[in-house]
């Protein structure tokens, strides 16, 4: 019903006539056709007639009391409600543009539906409103609408145009203000003579601010003689001061300047005893017998508190790794490395191309695995140990990852200490491994130890026993398993029966290195896949390894 | 990563180039003292040598530490046409234990410079900051109270904006029309290239200070 009528209206009749729009404007053309009024009238006529239909049949069946015939009346209902669904379609599609269609009131928005609503603003809003709308129309507000549109626009063309033109003009201004400033003459020269002095000091300075030309001292004038400046007075102690110049060959001072002497197995044991001195503290807390753990240090000067030794100031620190262990050795660490490097400035030339060899290898292990060698000379040997110096070389490797897992290695070794006793066997196999470590450095560390004094040996004995800080690094490297096995084990008895046998002045890399190889035992079990492993880098080590074989039994105590 | 500028104003005409960064950057200006320790680092701690900048803000009541490397500078056909120097920069606030920690580090001291000067930071099209300054260096170790300037008669200036990969371009655009602003007292290059003096700086100072004079902001 509704189709068919919706097919004869279509027959395009004009929209509604403006006589409707006199109060109101017309609607736009476009919303217009959308909307199809004319559809929507008819729709709507027609479900008012349908409506009325079934308002009188329900009237005339309460009037005879007759039965209603449901079914039919239920299809008029549906039949209407149909039709309304339909007009509403055809209305949601344009009524966007200026109604509010709620799907649905509930209670939720029953109340606000009358605000959303209402076209009419919130009274403020209105007075914002009609005051901006004032100020801005309050030449047109005759005109219609469209026109007061263009007068806006034609407004906002010109200030746009406005402000171009402004920028433009200021732009030429400055231009020919800072130009043509002089008047008359046209751009000033600068004579050449004077360009060129200009050009070599801007070179000058170009040079000096992007690459420092010009700014570098020569070495000798690179001593701190003023006072230093606040602000670095308390950043550079003077100690530091000649610590830091290109030109110098590296050499770090730490308190020790006397040391600095051509090398010689005197220097070098001076310079091992200042050292020791310093070291000593981390010597203080030297493991005992193996059993004990290291944390457990108080028992270790004691040992050691009778042996002649080299100085007295061995004792001025006595349990330094006790109160700190971790803190301090990063720190004493350090420090030996300087000291370190001071010896081995002053080594021969053969035995620092040696460690340059170890160092490329890129690990504490081959250094390790010499100091190990050189300790358990000196226990053997009771021998002095020139080899000092060389385990300052190493020293200086261990240095810097031995800081980073010291606490690893301190835990290591303790339970190392506990299964020391069990990894003699094992040992064995490795210590042919670590003969493979031996190499001149070695040979010659033998023999310096025939030289030095046994009461520095001591000393540096039991300086080497509290350094912890190797194990871990040790075992990062995998050989360190096969070094600690045998030589760990021969030199944590001997060291700790002898005594004072040959302690002597050993660095404090010895110190470290035996800690080293205590911490082995604790790892073999555990670690023996590394050590198999670690042996095949040891391959490459030098080769006086059947010296030592054959040196360690001669030496056998 | 950081744009920058440089060039270089004859002592002179300072104060003039002053008064025009004023106008044109609506700052307050920053006196600057500067003590830039330049480090270098020895063969054996890397592949190759590497340089950082450890500098020194004297002009606070305590002075503050900075630590600056800057890094290679963008190359090619496309690094040729923009006028500004592209390059890579990092800068981190330190404590006054950096020195020591690159010393312990094995670093070096290879040269030390002492700026002393003023800067402006603002913004125009993208932050930057101009500095001008007179470049210092120490005739005995670290006394930067003894500073002599490299070239009594000229001073740097430097113009520096941080960059990102993403917007370097426009960065570097921004910087460019600024540095057109500057045109009549000195001329900007990227640093290596050498400008030489601008002839009209002598005649636009002496309008600067002339006009400058009279209206104190």
């Amino acid at each position: 019903m509704a189709a068919t009528e919706g097919a004869v209206v279509a027959g395009g009749q004009d929209p509604q006539p403006p006589p409707q729009a006199r109060a109101v404007e017309p609607l736009n053309p476009a919303v217009q056709q959308q909307l199809n009024l004319e559809l929507i009238k008819t729709r709507a006529i027609s479900l008012y007639k349908a409506i009325t239909r079934i308002l009188e049949e329900l009237g005339g069946l309460a009037r005879t009391n007759a039965v209603p015939r449901w079914q039919y009346i239920l299809g008029q209902f549906s039949m209407v409600n149909l039709e309304l669904y339909n007009i509403v379609e055809e209305i949601k599609n344009v009524s966007k543009a200026f109604v509010v269609h709620p799907k649905n009131v509930n209670a939720e928005n029953a109340t606000i539906l009358p605000v959303m609503l209402s076209s009419k603003l919130l009274p403020e809003m209105e007075m914002d409103d009609n005051a901006k709308s004032e100020q801005l129309l309050h030449g047109m507000q005759n005109l219609p609408v469209p026109a007061q549109i263009e007068k806006l626009k034609s407004r906002i063309d010109m200030i746009g145009a406005a402000c171009e033109s402004a920028e433009k003009i200021i732009a030429d201004a400055r231009k020919s203000y800072f130009g043509t400033r002089q008047g008359p003459s046209l751009l000033p020269t600068i004579d050449k003579v004077q360009a060129a002095k200009i050009q070599e000091q801007e070179n000058l300075l170009r040079s000096a601010v992007n690459h420092g030309e010009g700014l570098r001292m020569p070495g000798d004038q690179r001593q701190v003689t003023s006072s230093l400046p606040l602000h670095l007075a308390d950043v550079l102690a003077v100690n530091d001061g000649t610590q830091s110049f290109s030109d110098s060959s590296g050499m770090y001072q730490k308190n020790t300047p006397p040391l600095m002497s051509t090398p010689n197995n005197n220097n070098q044991s001076t310079l091992l005893q200042a050292s020791g001195a310093q070291l000593i503290g981390r010597a203080a807390a030297s493991p005992s017998t193996g059993s004990t753990s290291f944390d457990n240090t108080t028992a270790s000067p004691m040992q050691y508190a009778n042996s002649p030794r080299s100085g007295a100031n061995i004792m001025n620190t006595p349990s330094p790794q006790q109160q700190s262990h971790q803190q301090q050795q990063p720190q004493q660490l350090q420090q030996h490395q300087h000291q370190q490097r001071q010896k081995m400035m002053q080594l021969p030339p053969h035995q620092q191309q040696l460690l340059a060899q170890q160092q490329l290898r890129q690990s504490s292990m081959p250094g390790l695995g010499q100091n190990q060698l050189s300790q358990l000379h000196d226990m053997q040997n009771q021998t002095q140990p020139k080899f000092q110096s060389m385990h300052g070389q190493h020293h200086v490797q261990f240095s810097q990852p031995l800081t980073a897992h010291q606490l690893q290695g301190r835990q290591l070794t303790s339970a190392a200490m506990h299964m020391g006793t069990n990894q003699l066997s094992q040992g064995n196999q490795l210590n042919r491994q670590l003969n493979q470590f031996s190499s001149a450095a070695n040979t010659a560390l033998f023999n310096a130890a025939q030289t030095t004094p046994t009461s520095q040996m001591i000393t540096n004995m039991s300086a080497m026993m509290p350094s912890q800080s190797i194990l871990p690094r040790m075992q990062q490297f995998g050989m360190s398993g096969g070094n600690r096995s045998l030589p760990a084990q021969n030199l944590s008895d001997q060291m700790f029966n002898m005594g004072a046998a040959s302690a002597g002045g050993m660095m404090p890399i010895q110190q470290q290195q035996q800690h080293g190889t205590q911490g082995a035992f604790g790892n073999m079990p555990q670690g023996a896949q590394n050590l198999q492993s670690g042996i095949v880098p040891m391959q490459n080590a030098q080769q006086n390894h059947p010296n030592f074989q054959q040196q360690r039994p001669q030496n056998q105590q | 990563m950081e744009c920058v500028v440089q060039g270089i104003i004859e002592t002179k005409h300072v104060e003039a180039l002053e008064i025009l960064l004023q106008g044109l950057c609506g700052v307050h200006r920053d006196s600057l003292r500067i003590h830039e320790l330049c480090l270098k680092s020895v063969p054996n701690l890397g592949l190759v040598s590497s340089e950082v900048r450890l500098l020194c803000d004297l002009e606070q009541p305590e002075p503050t530490w900075t630590v600056r490397h800057i890094g290679g500078a963008m190359r090619g056909a496309g690094a040729e046409q923009i006028s500004v120097l592209v390059r890579t920069m990092a800068e981190s606030k330190v404590s006054k234990n950096a020195l020591r920690l690159f010393y312990a580090l094995g670093y070096k001291l290879d040269h030390e410079l002492l700026r002393v000067g003023f800067a402006f930071q603002f913004n125009s099209g993208a932050p930057m900051t101009v500095t001008v300054s007179s470049v210092n260096k120490m005739l005995k170790l670290h006394a930067t109270d003894e500073a002599v300037p490299v070239t009594p008669g000229i001073q740097l200036v430097e113009v520096t904006a941080p960059a990102s990969s993403e917007n370097y371009t426009e960065v570097a655009a921004a910087m460019k029309s600024f540095c057109e602003y500057l045109a009549p007292l000195l001329h900007l290059s990227k640093p290596g290239v050498s400008t030489g003096v601008v002839p009209t700086a002598a005649a636009a100072a002496a309008s600067l200070m002339s006009d400058g004079g009279g209206t104190t902001l």
